[in-house]
């Protein structure tokens, strides 16, 4: 048994404890922080880099430490807000399960298995959906999220059990369909347009640290997982033969990235707003990757990890003008912290500098040009969009003015947007933090491709 | 070849129940035939950890329905449903066969040990679950068709190289967490429409 599992069996450990707990929020919530931070500790201090558990092979890969660690912060920080400043119980056991899901799907190697904890990792967010349901359609939301991940994993894990099962000696078409049901299965999993109904109702029905747990947490992993399960599946030799496949990769992402951008330039409030954005984002991270190139796979894996801190810091800060505003319009006034906060958060989205998702844009966009020059032109159009769209709802927010630029009473996700913040600024200010271990699996990714 | 008639009847008769009870325990009769159907493909020990999730997955949706005729009505959807599966299960079989039809020796009763009709089982409940997943409206047959799809997925997995034990019980811990998640819904849709 390798030690290499026992930041997952902390997490998974702690979760039935914490549910136990949950009604005693204050217990629940210091269990869950101490939870996570220990699991972060062991898997920096980690002194191997690979182990089994039973027959399975782990691998604790330097991009491996460094989400993990950042999807596990992030998760500190949804927990700290729910805490904080909106109690719900529900979610310290969902975020504590879905951080042990986010490390096994980073540790493992066979892509079968991979795919199986992304699977749970995507169900267990269900439970922290619902709420207030006699006011609301959040359980519409949530059946329809279970039926699309449903979908997408069941799919997915038939696509790569008939992958390894299937003799070499295939013909063209039935590689081709068996990729097309993987891309697909991703593309419901990540919310991808055209399959993003499910998102579209749960950014306007779900509590927004849920919202931050799959659009925040989830859709990094979901990205991270599908070019591991790709370099790991033995699928990318045959894919790099077909323009066509490659192609229907681009498009996917391409049609994500401006649909999504549209979307934000029209959304009518602050969370549909994020989740637009996040559609967008996830789509150019999909061309980056569908790109087959080390730089847009930087930039793709870049994009969606620094997407994820971007929009965990919107979608607090929206919950936030939201409870200030108690039914009416969010406003500036009552929340200033809060409101900076989102508004710095969208330059996270946007990709622009000096954050660190400005390389990742920057790569992937360079990448898209070199493919096709539609491609780049549609990327950087999304990208304009979606700076139309972050600057007319920061207008919208400030539309009242300040009577004081002193922070509301509890700023709480005013400070940890801050600190979010902070960290994308020094992420920016010093990429190679962030940017080597990326590389290390785009050389990786790329020996898979193109094996000697 | 009676072992397949039977995965087929009794996805019928998940498919066509209107009430969640019936529908549970249908879906532990599909659980108990694809296992049959493909025991000559599994260990002792996975074959346990399969009977345990799929009576698991039936129990906790007999549970959630709380009383006898909580379920929800196909009406069309049941032919929908069985003409995809009917019309989607030999396609699949065509363009993703992975078993070799030439050793194929079907008998009546018994498993199968050239895996062909554990594929076709397999691909016969991937096609209707999806077909029940995607046509469904409440959260009642959206379970229905994920843990239907689980099955399918739980037979193929079988015929794919690997750790099969570890598979075997990481499917089937998302065989009892998706019945979880989906009991959790049709509480929750039962007390808004209560």
């Amino acid at each position: 048994m390798s030690e290499l599992i026992v930041p997952v069996a902390v997490l998974a450990l702690a979760s039935p404890l914490v549910f136990a707990l949950r009604k005693r929020v204050a217990v629940a919530a210091v269990l869950s922080l101490g939870a996570l931070a220990a699991a972060v500790v062991l898997l920096v201090l980690a002194p191997e880099s690979r182990g089994q558990v039973l027959s399975l092979d782990l691998r604790l890969t330097p991009l491996a430490r460094l989400a993990a660690v950042a999807l596990l912060g992030l998760l500190a920080v949804i927990v700290a807000d729910v805490w904080l400043d909106e109690p719900a119980y529900n979610l310290f056991p969902i975020a504590l399960g879905v951080g042990a899901v986010v490390v096994a799907v980073l540790l493992l190697v066979s892509p079968l298995a991979t795919y199986a904890a992304l699977l749970v990792g995507l169900l267990l967010p269900v439970g922290s959906f619902t709420f207030q349901i006699h006011r609301n359609r959040s359980v519409e939301a949530a059946i329809r999220h279970f039926a699309f991940v449903s979908l997408g994993g069941t799919i997915g894990l038939a696509a790569l059990a008939l992958a390894a099962g299937l003799p070499h000696d295939q013909p063209q078409s039935t590689f081709v369909l068996l990729v097309v049901i993987l891309y697909v299965a991703f593309a419901l999993q990540l919310a991808l347009i055209p399959f993003h109904t499910h998102a579209a109702l749960l950014a306007g029905e779900a509590p927004a640290t849920s919202l931050a747990l799959y659009f925040g947490v989830l859709t990094p992993t979901i990205v991270i997982a599908f070019a591991e399960i790709l370099t790991q599946s033995g699928l990318l030799p045959s894919i790099v033969q077909l323009a066509k496949v490659q192609d229907l990769l681009l498009g996917i992402g391409a049609l994500s990235a401006l649909g999504g951008a549209i979307l934000a330039v029209g959304a009518a409030d602050l969370r549909r707003l994020v989740v637009s954005s996040v559609i967008a984002d996830l789509g150019m991270a999909v061309v980056g990757v569908g790109t087959f190139s080390g730089p847009g796979l930087v930039g793709g894996i870049t994009i969606a990890l620094a997407t994820g801190a971007s929009a965990t810091q919107q979608l607090l800060a929206a919950g936030a003008l939201e409870r200030r505003a108690a039914g009416g319009a969010p406003r500036a006034a009552r929340a200033p912290l809060a409101a900076a906060t989102f508004v710095i958060g969208g330059v996270g989205l946007v990709g622009a500098p000096p954050v660190v998702a400005f390389p990742g844009h920057f790569f992937v966009e360079l990448m898209a040009y070199a493919f096709a020059g539609w491609l780049g032109g549609a990327l950087v159009l999304a990208t304009l969009l979606l700076l139309l769209a972050q600057l007319r709802m920061a207008i919208v927010l400030f539309a009242d003015g300040l009577p004081s630029w002193r922070p509301e009473p509890r700023p709480v996700a005013g400070v940890l947007g801050m600190l979010v913040f902070a960290a994308l600024l020094v992420g920016g200010i010093a990429p190679d933090a962030l940017l080597r271990p990326v590389a290390a699996f785009a050389e990786e990714f790329l020996r898979a491709l193109r094996p000697l | 070849m009676v072992l397949l008639a039977a995965v087929a009847l009794t996805t019928l008769v998940a498919n066509g129940a209107s009430r969640l009870r019936a529908m549970a325990a249908a879906f532990l009769a599909v659980s108990i035939a694809a296992n049959a159907i493909a025991a000559a493909a599994a260990t002792v020990a996975q074959l346990a950890v399969l009977g345990a999730a799929g009576l698991a997955a039936s129990g906790i949706l007999f549970v959630a329905a709380r009383d006898r005729d909580y379920g929800e009505d196909p009406e069309w959807r049941l032919w929908v449903a069985t003409l995809i599966a009917a019309i989607a299960t030999p396609a699949a079989f065509v363009s993703f066969r992975s078993v070799d039809l030439q050793a194929a020796s079907f008998t009546l009763l018994g498993s199968d040990r050239s895996d062909v009709l554990v594929q076709v089982a397999a691909f016969w409940l991937l096609s209707s679950g999806t077909a029940i997943l995607v046509t469904a409206r409440s959260a009642v047959r959206t379970s229905l068709g994920a843990l239907l799809m689980l099955t399918g997925v739980q037979l193929l997995v079988r015929l794919a190289p690997g750790p099969q034990l570890e598979l075997t019980i990481g499917i089937a811990w998302i065989e009892v967490v998706v019945a979880l998640v989906g009991a959790f819904l049709i509480v929750n849709e039962r007390a808004v429409r209560e």
